[in-house]
């Protein structure tokens, strides 16, 4: 179980998974978020309440 | 853009499928959607709302070390700023290349005046801002 949750600006983020949709491939996927990774890139997490709706 | 980005909402990756599809607005769209049906990310972030069960607009920048840079949160009726968030994504790039500077409320983009803080700056940020 992760500690420290809600996270605060300034710390680790935890490494996570989600399963997605990715528009470019037209197919389901999985985007892993790994801070270990060597090659990490910068990461935006963009959170909206539902589909369907303004985001 | 130099960055990975990825939407997140609590439905699933068919509605996510099903969305972009029929929404004119998200043809562009190249972004991975994530589906967080659980809200075990969501809640890392705070942005789970547990009377609804959907999140709240949150966005987040993680720097290639996977610390969190910045976080805002907007409730459900208030739509997010890109410019603003691009801004604060350039700076923070910037500001990891250039450690011994700040990007003040007014930073824009590479070249905009940034600041040096020192002992001779306390109390003079006014002409510090102000002679560059």
């Amino acid at each position: 179980m992760i500690e420290n949750i809600p996270l605060k600006v300034g710390q680790k983020v935890p490494s996570f998974q989600l399963e997605t949709y990715d528009p470019v491939k037209k197919d389901f996927g999985t985007f892993s978020f790994d801070p270990a990774k060597p090659d990490q890139k910068w990461t935006i997490l963009f959170f909206y309440p539902a589909d369907f709706t303004f985001v | 853009m130099g960055a990975e980005i990825v939407t997140v909402s609590t439905d699933s990756k068919y509605v996510h499928l099903a969305w972009q599809m029929s929404e004119m607005e998200l043809e562009k769209v190249r972004y991975p959607m994530g589906s967080d049906i659980k809200g075990d990310v969501s809640r890392i972030f705070g942005v789970y709302d547990e009377q609804t069960g959907m999140d709240l607009r949150g966005t987040f920048i993680i720097n290639p070390d996977g610390i969190l840079l910045n976080a805002e949160i907007n409730y459900y009726n208030l739509g997010r700023n890109i410019e603003e968030l691009m801004r604060k994504f350039k700076a923070n790039m910037y500001m990891s290349r250039k450690t011994n500077e700040v990007c003040p409320s007014k930073w824009k983009e590479e070249g905009d005046v940034t600041l040096s803080p020192s002992a001779a700056m306390v109390g003079h940020v006014h002409e510090a801002l102000d002679k560059k």
